[in-house]
Formats: structure tokens, C-alpha cells, sequence
């Protein structure tokens, strides 16, 4: 609508006569349609400045309009921010040709990417490695199997260790730290650090510490020189002390950092001002063939509703509101959710004792709670009070779980469960269909 | 002829009662030794049967008329006829003549006691047991018209030589009969074993202390028996019948499956697996051996309706009551769930008039259940595991026990060591809803300038929960702690709004060393305001029911103090059907809500149900597990709301003003004077 | 029909190949998160369950540590879960277990050895399963949610994955495996197994744990939230990204919609927290 030129012959007329009172302002209007850029401001005819607070801001990201008066984004239209990310890139580029030494990290790389801690991981590593300027160390990354990562080099890898092939796929403990072994052995690094996520580096991060013999540090969570030491021995590892989460989480433990670190989430800040060259490296020797004393049979399904309410990030919860029991069922169905009750539709046997959410049923920490037809008795409010974000589905505005809900909707909730069931299914639709073209 | 048959008769039937007697205490001393003083035991007997027994009986009265024409005349009779009969007392002339007319009257008064009986059946309500129960007034009558027949000669009313020996040998059967039944059955397992066993039942009771008319003294007893852990080779609980104590078995073969414990069973009610009197009788067919298939009264529930079968069940006094879960499905004496149905709530025992402990007995069986086997179901065994952790049930931080009262500025024991009152506050200070009671009190207790003090994060569950749960080793280390908290510091009494805690501190810690003055909140503010401490406006709202809790109602008898404080504020109380010591359950007592066995329908909608009954718009209650049952109850028509909430409301806040500025008036005027 | 992966009576129902498989459960004493009391350690306890659910397999529980009040309440919470017995190694305070464990295995041979992923007390660095493993040259696997079956020497797993997933393994015995929170719950420990149980005690050599007494041991503290991270590069945009108004507050409530923009908001939520997968 907006991009139609539609012409008005009466403005242009204005816009050509110098001497019309409102020419001033027309030529103003007229020049924000054709550059794009708004000027809100001009002389009216009595010498007055004159200015359009509509023509004055930008439309926001939530769909409001929104004012800034420093004027930075005052014209920040699509086309604009796109020049402008593609303009610049300010980060520093580091290339380390020969370093004094190696700190080595094994990512995750779950889902064929870095996730968030292998980030803090290796910005844990550059640290440890960028602490003496004059003697820089490089940060080697050791990655098993194919991966769809693209910004290597900008999360701190300097050298890239890429092992692919079959005997890495799945749960290989034994390959992997058979290869671990091979890097340990040729580059003999300063420090092995490694994500303490279960399966990950936690498992790989433990069988490498026992095989090769150092005692390490777990549940790393802060990284800190220590005064005493550092005296002596700058930069040496001997400086650095560790503080690391022990006894199942209830304590820390503050001791000198070992050559085998295994570190929690945000454990340090990840790297974003400097990017690094992602070298590629080889191992000299071929690994060797290793006895496979384990094997992967593949995944199992396991049906989303079934997961203990204890551990469930996203469940859709029904109470006595609900009267369209199958429309329940199949919305939790397509939206993956868990599925819980509160005690009533528990007691009124629509849903098994094990799925009460409550004080007296489970205490459910998710990320998203759905609450489709409970009012919110005070001891179902009590057990969801861990719970991130809270929707409710509810015919009744006056009920206690509106009031306790980040998003209310009011309304008849099979109609909603429909219509939302709708959506996600188009939504799974387009992904595949997406996911296919790629 | 008749001469010479009926002391035959009357001696063969004595002597087989005689033996049928030894061998029914031989069943009974299976169980395990439990001394007592016989004499005196024996001594008690009369006066516990004509008034503690009647007295219960006596609240149906067409009953209790009934039993007191047919056994009184029975014992009569009995008497009689063997000094008439048995004997030859019965020479018309002198002495025997008197007794001959006696025996007459005693054997009528017990035939027309018969009639009623018999009226009573036709036909029986459902809570009657039925089998060898329907031939008993057949024999009662049988009995007593026999020998009112046969007796006719003996005053002279009819010639000595009546008829021929048909009918001679025809009144013998008949007489025959009743002896049968009253006298051989009597040891013999018949219907009229309830005589025997009740009668010895009443002397050698487990708790001689109920029957007691003290007052202060032991009172009526309610609390558990202690186990005694420190012993390794005792018990824990009861696993097989002999387990029980010998007395416990009398008890339960002195039922008489009138099944008024059925009647008012709130889980029977509710169409849980439990039914008081089939529980005896089960426990009756543990002692002697074999199956419950003959049964005739209403079996269990059934979860998906209807009633589990009978027939399928059994055992032997040294096999499992419960069987093994692990047992490849196998059926024992009774199914666990029928046991953890139970809300504790002692309908069955107030009711029972052979005052048989049914209570007693299923947490015996549940301690073995919870201490041996580990096998308390559902969210038992993590609530058990929070209590030995951290000392409340909901495994809530203990060091955050006192965090409602963040605001209110209480008063700590750990700071004051003394005070008058030590207010107890449960463990529904973690509960959001309680907290609102909990706050109510506060201020009450304030306006009336009670000197009171709170133990804080000091304080712990009280044990009930696990001791009903038949963690008794649980139950005994929390009140042991608590016990020692308390001996710290100086009270008075102290003060609790959960009938529970009030029970269990003041009935059960006696057994551990803890002796105190305890109050439950609605006798405390009752007090206050007889003694003028508190001024209350009157009540302005709709109409108002009150829902006696269990342990403070039946356990404690305390059924006039909160009705009082209800009076103070103007209120008069729509009564239910089911109130006093007839109040129904909540059905959140003895752990229930938490071994949560399902029924047809819950037990606080039916109680809901009793609400709507009487049309009021608030139920008082005094119990924070009553207003949390009664409260889930959806699309309730009443408000539920606290004893102490109501009071809280109904404070005259200038009242402590008033009083201050009269406490300055009357110390200027001492000084004055 | 997919594998239903949170059964546990595959287990009891297969057949074993090669008779009775030895299992040995190694448990250490835990300690309550909230009050610091003595008990049994959650995944210790959990592994013990996970071995009683495997029909025919008579499970020994196996213990290393110092012995005092504490230690014998947990411990005796080990036995209330249906144990006559339960062998002892005993040690001083501060002793590192692993050769005592390590000899003790080796001697025993046990086919499978299950344990908890991390103790409860202590370093807690859940490293012991693994120097026992490589100790004894015997195969580990980790975060066990069931043991499908045991037969010829070899042992079917599943292991459990993020999101309520599970993975199929197989490894070769004898094996030690882990067992995490998400396998089935350990059953109730009853007062009088516990009191009636043993300790049969084996005695070994205590090697102490030097490094660990010269660590600096503390009560967790809690650890900082992190800021949200401000890429920008002018002081105007971090200024911003700082004022930036705090997420939540007043729910948003929304009355006289549609169905459709109803689910409209909810999706739009649901996309935002990354829960639709």
C-alpha cells in the first residue's frame, strides 16, 4: 500500500508556488515520500519553525512507534540497517603463527553447532591463553564428526583439529578418546578444557583425566589468578586458581587449576571482539584402530508425554475447565508438551495421579507452563512458582492463575487449543518444507 | 421323659461349651503376652458393660430395648433353667415355685426381645451381617418359647404328663435347639460368640483407661500404644494375626457385625476398599484359619465399583497379613490398600458398642507395612523421607519454617526462655492458606494481651503424620527432639490451632516423657472471652454450620468450646446430620490425602455435600487439614474459614485501647488510694 | 509401536543367558541439600534400585569410607532397601577410596558394577567410576536410565538424554556403569532391615587424600546472574542495552480476542522461549 506513488495534483501545485503558505511544509511531506527519510521540520509562513510530530520517529520492533531524540535512528529503515551490517565488521583480526604453547578444547557441538557453553568454554580458553601478551598460546579445538558451524574463528578457535568419520558417530567414548589421546601425544597441550555437560565433555572430559592421569578440576565456574603465586610464575599455569562446584552442588572448592579443566556455563565470557584464523591442522600419524567395547544401537522414541513432570521444560496442563478431553490430548500431542493436571482433573480420573502438578501432586520447574482451564487453587500455584513463564487458557479473567500468568488468554479453551494446534501445525509445515529445500 | 432329657440336654451343652470355651482362648493366647490383672479385670466387667457398653447401644434406642429384653432375659433364663431344669429346682411348692414363675416371666420377656429382633430383619438393612445372622432370632425364639413351654408343668399350669412323648421329644428339639445356639454356638464360633468374647473383651480391654470417669485423670484414652525400639527382638507392627496381642484378638471376635463401624466409615462411604467390620472379621478368620468366604456382610469396595468378591482371601494366624508385594499378585488376610484407606478418624470406634479398637489395630498393621516392608504407597515413603530430612513433611527448608511470620513480629521462645503460652504453629506454617489462620490467631492472642512466645525455625513436624503412616521410629526421634526443645523453656500451656499437634503433644508425648497443658485454639479463645478478654462485634454474615475435626472432636471430646466461641460472636449454628461425635471426616486425617487410595468419590465432597445439606454459607472449621480438604471441594457452596479467622474479624479494635487506658485508670487510682 | 523406554519390567521379563549375573553397587553416604543431614545418596540409592529391578541378579553393596554415626545411618539406609548385609571397607577419615574399591573389585569380579554419577560429599567430581574403570581396564557408560537385559556377557542399556530421550547401548562385561537422576526413583528404606543389617568388614590400607586437604572447601555460593551480553560498540548502545526495562512485571492479559489471535500470542510465546521443537 505504502510503496503505490499516488499522486496528488493539488500538493504539487503548493509545492511549485514559493509564495503559498503552506509550500514550506508540502515540500517537506513530498521529500520524506520520495527519499525516504522524514523531515519533520520547516518554515512555516510566518518564520515560525514548524514541525510534524507524526513524520518524528521510527516504528519500534513490537509495533510502536518509538521517539529518539539523539537522532541516531531516527531514519533507521530495513534497507539502511542492512548497509550498515554489511559495512563494517570492527573486530580485531588475530592470527597467532607460532604460539607458545596449546590450550585444547572439545566442544559439544550438540546439534552440530557450538552451543552457548561451548562458547564460554572457549572464551574460558582464551584467557588461559591470552594471559601473557608477549608469549601468546593458541586455542586448539578438537571437533568429531560433521558440523554446520560457520563462525569458528570468531568464537577464539585459532587451530582446528576436524576428525570425521563413522567411528565417531553416536556415542563413541572410546574413538574420541583414543583421537584425544593422539592430540595429547603431538601437541602435548598446556591445558585440556572441556563443557562439564552431561554426555559431552563431562563423559569425554572424565575418561580423558583417567586415562591420561591428571586429577582434574570439575565444575569449573570461575577462573582467578592467584595473587600469592602469580609473583613467582606469571602466566604459568601455577598462577591461575580455579573454583569449582563440589559434593553434588553444595559446595565450591577453591584450588590450583589443573592441566584438565571440565567448566559449567558461563564459566567465562565468550569471545566477541577479536576473531581468529580457525587454522586448519592434521594429526601426523593415523589414529589407530581401537576395540569397541560399547556400542551404539541408536536412539529410542520416547513419547514427550510420558517425560516426569520434575523434568519437563514445556507442559501443557489441564484442569476442570476442560470439557473437550480428546482436544487436550492431541493439542499436547502436537505441541510436544508434557502433559500435567491439576488435582480435580486428577481426582475426576481424567488424567493418572503421577501427572498432578502442585503442592500436594509434583513441584514442576518448566520453562513454559500451560494452563488450560485451572483456576489456580493456592496449592497448584504453590507448585508451579518455579516455573519461568506461565500462560493461561481460561474462560474465567477472575481466577487466581490469570492473575499469576505472563500471558492470559480468555476464552473458550478447546477453541484456543484449536486454533493454537492449527498454527504449530502449519508452523511444523513450513519447517520441513524449509528443512527440504535446504 | 422330659425329666430326664433336659439336664441331659442342658449338662451336654454346658460341657460342650466348657471345652469350646478353652479352645477359643487357645486361639486367643496365639497373640503375644499382654499381662493384666484378672481379678480386678474381672471386677470392672459389669459396671463397663451395664454403662459404657449400654451407653454406646443405647443410641439407637429401639435396639438397645430390644438387646435389653432378649439378654436380659436370656441371662435369666439361663440361670434359671438350670437350677429348675438342670438341677431340679422346679418343685411348684416353696422355693422352686417362685423360681419356675421367675423363669416364666425371664424366657417371655426374652421371647417378645425375640420378636423385635426378628422385626429388625425383615427385611435387614444393608449394614447387617446376613448368614448364620438370620437363623438368630429363629433361635432366640426357639430357645425362649421352648423353655417357657417346658416350664409350664413345673409351676403347675399344665399337668406334669402333658401329651404324649412326641410332643416331649418335639419341645426337647426344640429346646434342643436353643441350647445349640445359645449355649454350644456361644464358644463355638456361632452369633452368640459376641456374648462370650465381649464380655471377657470388656474386662481384659487394651485400654482399661477409656471406660475411666476420672476427670484428669487418664480420661479417655485415644493415643497409639509406643512401640518399644530399643528392644531389637520386638515386633515392629503386626505382619501375621498371632503378631496381635492376645486381648487385641478377644477383641475382634467379640464383634458382633452389627456393622454400625460401616455405617459411619467415611472411606466406606467413599467406596474405598475398607470396611470396619469386614476388617475385624477378616482378622477373626486370620486368628482361626481359612478363608473369608463365609462372610455374609458387605465385602470391600471395589475402586471401579461394585465390591471386591468374597471367598478369595484368607490365612492363618502365622501367615502374612498382607501379602508380599513381590509375591507374584498373590492375596493374603487383606489387600495394603484396604488398609491405607483408613483416615484415622475413629467413626467405626466411637460407634462400635462392643467397643472394639479398629483404629489401634490397622495402624499395627500399617507400622509393619511402613518398618519392615518399606511399603507405604503413593508419596508415602517421600513424605516419610522429608520428615527424617528436614523435619516436615513437604521437605521445605526447616531454616524457612518461620519465614511467614517475616512481618509479624512474633515473640521467640530462643529470646524470651518464658511465657505464659507457647504457641505451636504446625506445620501449616508452610502452607500459604494456614498462614491465614495462623495470622488471625496472632491477632487475636494480641487483642486479648495473652503473654505468648513461638519456638520458630525451633519447632518440627509433631510426628502425627508418620505415626499414622506407621513410621513409629520416625514418629518417636521427632518427639523426642521436640520434647527436648521444649524442656528449655518455661510455659504454662500451650496453645495450637491444629488438632493434630494438639493431640499427638498432648496425648501421645506422655508415652516419651513429654507431659503439658495443651490447648487447642477454639478451647483457648472460648476461655478468653469468658474470662472477658476479648470484645467482639457481632456476626454480620449469612448462615454458618461448624464441622467438628476428628482429633479434636472424637479424640479429645472437646465438642462444646468451639460451638461456644461460635455463641460469643453471635452465631447459632445450622447443625449437620453428622456432627459431634457423629461429625464425618474430611478425609484428610491419618495420612490419607498422602497413600491417596482411590474411591468411587472423595471423602471431602461428601462432607461438602453435608455443607450444602444444612444451607449455610460459611463452615467454621478448626483444623487446618479440614479446611484444606474442604476448601479443594470444587463448586462449593460454602466458604470455609477458621475458628480463629472469624474471631480475628469480629475484634473491636478500639477494645485494647479501652482496656489500656482502664489498666492507667485503675493504677492511678491505687496510687491514689 | 515405538520402545516404550520407561518400562522396567523388560528387564525382569528376559530370560538370562549365562545364569546368574554377579552385580556389585558401590554407595557412599549422601547428604540432604537443604539441611546437610546424613542419608542415602540420591543416585547411589537409585542404582541400587536399578539393581534389585533385575530379576535373578543378587546385588552386594560394596562401601569405602570413614565409619562414624553419620556414615552408619546412611549406610544402614543402603540396607532398609531390603539387604541383609552390606561389605565394609573400612578407612580413615580423608582417605582416598579408589585402591581400596579398585582390589576389592578385582578380587570379587563382579560381572556389572553400578554406582551413582557423583557423590554427594566431598570433592563430588564424579572421577571415581572412571579411575575404577581404568583401574580395572573394564568399559564405562554413564547416565543410565534402565538395564534392558544381561545375556552372554554382554549387557543392553539405555542411557538417558537430554529432553527425556534415551539411547540404546550395548556394552561388554564386566562393565561399570552410572546411573543418573533420571532413573527410577529408589524404593522406601524400611526402619527394620536397616536396623537388622550387617556390615561385613574388609579390611584395606588407607591412602590419604593429600591434595584434597589443601583445597580450600566452602558452602556454595550462589553464582552471579550474567548480564546480558552488549555487543555493541558505542556508548550509547551499551547505555541502552543497560536501561534496557527488566522482562516481566504485569502479566498480559487478553480479553475479547478470537480464538485465533488468542493462539496467536500463546505461539508467539512458545517461540520466544525455544519450547516448540
Amino acid at each position: 500500500m505504502k510503496d503505490d506513488l499516488r499522486r496528488d495534483p493539488r500538493k504539487e501545485w503548493i509545492a511549485r508556488n514559493r509564495l503559498h503558505p503552506d509550500h514550506q511544509r508540502v515540500l517537506a511531506e513530498l521529500g520524506q515520500l520520495e527519499r525516504g527519510a522524514a523531515s519533520a521540520e520547516w518554515l512555516g509562513p510566518n518564520g515560525l519553525t514548524r514541525r510534524d510530530p507524526h513524520a518524528v520517529g521510527f516504528i519500534g520492533p513490537n509495533g510502536l512507534k518509538r521517539i529518539d531524540r539523539s537522532g541516531a535512528q531516527q531514519a533507521a529503515t530495513a534497507s539502511d540497517t542492512r548497509q550498515r551490517g554489511a559495512a563494517v565488521d570492527t573486530r580485531q583480526s588475530i592470527n597467532i603463527e607460532t604460539p607458545a604453547f596449546v590450550v585444547a578444547v572439545v566442544p559439544d557441538m550438540s546439534g552440530g553447532r557450538l552451543s552457548s557453553q561451548d562458547r564460554d568454554v572457549l572464551g574460558l580458553a582464551r584467557q588461559l591463553a591470552d594471559a601473557d601478551p608477549a608469549r601468546p598460546g593458541a586455542v586448539l579445538a578438537v571437533l568429531f564428526g560433521e558440523h554446520k558451524e560457520d563462525s569458528l574463528g570468531e568464537a577464539g578457535i585459532d587451530r582446528l583439529l576436524h576428525l570425521e568419520g563413522d567411528e565417531f558417530a553416536g556415542y563413541a567414548p572410546e574413538a574420541r578418546l583414543a583421537a584425544l589421546m593422539a592430540v595429547e601425544r603431538e601437541w602435548a597441550p598446556r591445558h585440556w578444557l572441556l563443557p562439564d555437560s552431561a554426555l559431552g565433555g563431562a563423559d569425554l572430559g572424565r575418561r580423558l583425566a583417567a586415562r591420561i592421569g591428571e586429577r582434574p578440576a570439575t565444575g569449573v565456574w570461575q577462573l582467578n589468578v592467584n595473587e600469592s603465586a602469580a609473583t613467582g610464575n606469571a602466566g604459568s599455569s601455577q598462577g591461575w586458581q580455579c573454583l569449582a562446584r563440589g559434593a553434588a552442588g553444595t559446595r565450591d572448592i577453591l584450588r590450583p587449576l589443573p592441566r584438565v579443566v571440565l567448566a559449567l556455563a558461563e564459566c567465562a565470557e565468550p569471545v566477541y571482539e577479536t576473531r581468529h584464523a580457525a587454522r586448519r591442522v592434521e594429526l601426523s600419524e593415523a589414529l589407530p584402530e581401537t576395540l569397541g567395547r560399547i556400542t551404539d544401537m541408536g536412539a529410542v522414541a520416547v513419547d514427550p508425554a510420558g517425560v516426569a513432570l520434575a523434568e519437563a521444560e514445556f507442559i501443557l496442563s489441564a484442569g476442570n475447565g476442560v470439557k473437550d478431553w480428546e482436544g487436550y490430548h492431541r493439542a499436547a500431542e502436537v505441541l510436544q508438551a508434557t502433559k500435567g493436571a491439576s488435582r480435580v482433573a486428577v481426582d475426576d480420573g481424567f488424567m493418572p495421579r503421577d501427572r498432578q502438578v502442585g503442592a500436594t501432586g509434583t513441584w514442576v520447574t518448566a520453562r513454559v507452563y500451560v494452563a488450560v482451564g485451572i483456576s489456580g487453587a493456592i496449592q497448584h500455584l504453590q507448585g508451579i512458582q518455579n516455573c519461568d513463564k506461565v500462560v493461561a487458557i481460561n474462560f474465567d479473567g477472575g481466577c487466581d492463575m490469570v492473575k499469576r500468568a505472563d500471558l492470559a488468554v480468555l476464552g473458550d479453551s478447546s477453541q484456543i487449543l484449536d486454533a493454537l494446534v492449527a498454527l504449530v501445525e502449519r508452523y511444523r509445515q513450513q519447517q520441513q518444507e524449509s528443512r527440504d529445500a535446504a | 421323659m422330659l425329666d430326664i432329657l433336659l439336664p441331659i440336654l442342658i449338662f451336654s451343652a454346658l460341657a460342650l461349651a466348657a471345652i469350646g470355651a478353652l479352645r477359643r482362648v487357645r486361639l486367643w493366647r496365639q497373640g503375644r503376652p499382654s499381662p493384666v490383672p484378672i481379678a480386678k479385670s474381672l471386677a470392672a466387667m459389669p459396671r463397663r458393660y451395664l454403662v459404657d457398653l449400654h451407653h454406646v447401644v443405647a443410641r439407637d434406642k429401639y435396639i438397645s430395648n430390644t438387646h435389653v429384653a432378649t439378654a436380659g432375659g436370656f441371662v435369666a433364663a439361663a440361670v434359671l433353667m438350670i437350677l429348675v431344669h438342670g438341677l431340679g429346682l422346679g418343685a411348684s411348692e416353696g422355693l422352686g415355685g417362685v423360681l419356675g414363675w421367675l423363669l416364666l416371666v425371664a424366657s417371655a420377656c426374652m421371647f417378645v426381645g425375640s420378636l423385635f429382633v426378628a422385626k429388625r430383619r425383615r427385611p435387614p438393612p444393608p449394614r447387617l451381617s446376613k448368614g448364620p445372622w438370620m437363623r438368630l432370632p429363629k433361635s432366640l425364639m426357639a430357645f425362649s418359647l421352648g423353655v417357657f413351654v417346658i416350664t409350664l408343668p413345673s409351676v403347675g399350669v399344665l399337668p406334669a404328663d402333658l401329651g404324649s412323648w412326641v410332643l416331649a421329644l418335639v419341645l426337647a428339639g426344640i429346646v434342643a435347639w436353643g441350647l445349640a445356639e445359645m449355649v454350644f454356638g456361644m464358644t463355638w464360633g456361632g452369633p452368640m460368640k459376641h456374648a462370650f468374647a465381649g464380655a471377657l473383651h470388656l474386662a481384659f480391654h487394651r485400654r482399661p483407661e477409656r471406660f475411666s470417669t476420672q476427670e484428669g485423670g487418664p480420661g479417655r484414652s485415644t493415643g497409639l500404644k509406643a512401640l518399644d525400639l530399643d528392644d531389637e527382638r520386638a515386633p515392629l507392627g503386626v505382619g501375621a494375626p498371632r503378631d496381635f496381642t492376645w486381648n487385641q484378638l478377644l477383641g475382634f471376635d467379640a464383634c458382633v457385625q452389627c456393622g454400625r463401624c460401616e455405617a459411619a466409615c467415611p472411606a466406606f462411604a467413599a467406596g474405598q476398599p475398607l470396611n470396619p467390620k469386614k476388617l475385624i472379621q477378616d482378622m477373626v478368620v486370620g486368628m482361626v484359619g481359612g478363608s473369608d468366604a463365609h462372610y455374609a456382610g458387605s465385602p470391600y469396595p471395589a475402586p471401579e465399583g461394585g465390591y471386591k468378591p468374597v471367598g478369595e482371601h484368607g490365612g492363618d494366624p502365622h501367615g502374612p497379613i498382607v501379602a508380599h508385594p513381590f509375591a507374584n499378585g498373590g492375596t493374603a488376610l487383606v489387600d495394603a490398600e484396604t488398609l491405607w484407606s483408613c483416615t484415622t478418624c475413629r467413626a467405626c470406634v466411637e460407634e462400635c458398642p462392643m467397643m472394639i479398637e479398629h483404629v489401634d489395630a490397622i495402624v499395627d498393621m500399617r507400622r509393619f507395612l511402613t518398618l519392615e516392608r518399606g511399603n507405604t504407597p503413593n508419596k508415602g515413603g517421600e513424605v516419610l523421607d522429608n520428615l527424617i530430612a528436614t523435619d516436615n513433611p513437604g521437605g521445605f527448608d526447616p531454616g524457612s519454617r518461620f519465614n511467614w511470620a517475616a512481618d509479624q513480629n512474633l515473640p521467640l521462645m530462643a529470646d524470651r526462655q518464658e511465657a505464659d503460652v507457647l504457641l505451636w504453629l504446625g506445620d501449616g506454617a508452610f502452607d500459604m492458606r494456614n498462614q491465614r489462620t495462623l495470622r488471625a490467631l496472632v491477632k487475636v492472642l494480641r487483642a486479648a494481651e495473652v503473654d505468648f512466645a513461638v519456638l520458630g525455625n525451633e519447632e518440627r513436624d509433631s510426628g502425627d503424620v508418620a505415626r499414622r503412616l506407621g513410621d513409629e521410629a520416625t514418629f518417636q526421634s521427632l518427639a523426642r527432639r521436640n520434647i527436648a526443645t521444649l524442656s528449655r523453656y518455661r510455659f504454662t500451656h500451650i496453645v495450637t490451632c491444629d488438632p493434630h499437634s494438639f493431640h499427638v503433644l498432648k496425648n501421645e508425648y506422655g508415652a516419651l516423657g513429654g507431659h503439658y497443658s495443651v490447648f487447642h485454639h477454639s478451647t483457648y479463645i472460648a476461655e478468653l472471652f469468658d474470662s472477658g478478654r476479648l470484645n467482639l462485634k457481632a456476626w454480620k454474615g449469612g448462615s454458618v454450620t461448624y464441622h467438628d475435626p476428628c482429633y479434636l472432636g472424637r479424640y479429645n471430646g472437646e465438642y462444646e468450646a468451639p460451638r461456644r466461641v461460635l455463641q460469643a460472636l453471635g452465631i447459632e449454628v445450622k447443625e449437620m446430620a453428622r456432627s459431634g461425635y457423629r461429625s464425618r471426616c474430611c478425609g484428610g486425617g491419618g495420612g490419607a490425602p498422602i497413600t491417596d487410595v482411590p474411591g468411587k468419590r472423595r471423602i471431602p465432597d461428601m462432607r461438602m455435600e453435608d455443607v450444602n445439606e444444612t444451607g449455610a454459607e460459611l463452615v467454621a472449621v478448626g483444623c487446618p487439614q479440614c479446611t484444606a480438604m474442604l476448601e479443594g471441594v470444587v463448586n462449593a457452596s460454602a466458604e470455609v474459614r477458621d475458628i480463629a479467622e472469624l474471631v480475628a474479624e469480629a475484634l473491636n479494635e478500639d477494645s485494647a485501647q479501652d482496656r489500656a487506658s482502664r489498666r492507667a485508670q485503675q493504677s492511678e487510682e491505687a496510687l491514689v488510694s | 509401536m515405538p520402545h516404550d523406554a520407561n518400562s522396567q519390567t523388560s528387564a525382569r521379563a528376559q530370560p538370562h543367558g549365562g545364569g546368574q549375573p554377579s552385580v556389585a553397587v558401590l554407595i557412599s553416604m549422601g547428604r540432604h541439600p537443604l539441611t546437610g543431614r546424613a542419608r542415602r545418596a540420591d543416585q547411589d540409592a537409585r542404582a541400587v534400585e536399578m539393581a534389585l529391578s533385575l530379576s535373578d541378579a543378587r546385588p552386594r553393596l560394596l562401601h569405602a569410607g570413614h565409619f562414624d554415626q553419620d556414615s552408619e545411618a546412611a549406610l544402614r539406609g543402603y540396607l532398609g532397601m531390603g539387604f541383609d548385609a552390606l561389605e565394609l571397607i573400612e578407612q580413615e577419615s580423608g582417605a582416598d577410596v579408589i585402591a581400596a574399591l579398585s582390589d576389592r573389585l578385582r578380587e570379587t569380579a563382579p560381572q556389572l558394577v553400578l554406582t551413582g554419577a557423583r557423590a554427594e560429599n566431598g570433592e563430588g567430581s564424579g572421577l571415581l567410576p572412571y579411575l575404577l574403570a581404568d583401574a580395572l581396564g573394564w568399559p564405562i557408560v554413564t547416565s543410565l536410565a534402565s538395564i534392558e537385559r544381561i545375556e552372554r556377557g554382554e549387557a543392553t542399556l539405555l542411557q538417558a538424554l537430554p529432553r527425556g530421550q534415551r539411547r540404546r547401548l550395548r556394552v561388554r562385561l564386566p562393565a561399570i556403569v552410572t546411573v543418573d537422576s533420571s532413573a527410577p526413583a529408589a524404593r522406601q528404606s524400611a526402619f527394620g532391615p536397616a536396623r537388622r543389617g550387617v556390615f561385613e568388614r574388609v579390611a584395606h590400607a588407607s591412602v590419604q587424600d593429600a591434595a584434597f586437604a589443601k583445597w580450600d572447601v566452602q558452602p556454595a555460593r550462589k553464582r552471579p546472574k550474567r548480564l546480558k551480553i552488549v555487543k555493541a560498540t558505542s556508548a550509547r548502545d551499551r547505555f541502552k542495552a543497560a536501561a534496557a526495562k527488566a522482562e516481566g512485571g504485569g502479566g498480559q492479559i487478553l480479553a475479547d480476542v478470537t480464538p485465533e489471535q488468542g493462539a496467536e500470542a500463546i505461539f508467539k510465546l512458545l517461540q520466544e522461549e525455544g519450547v516448540l521443537r
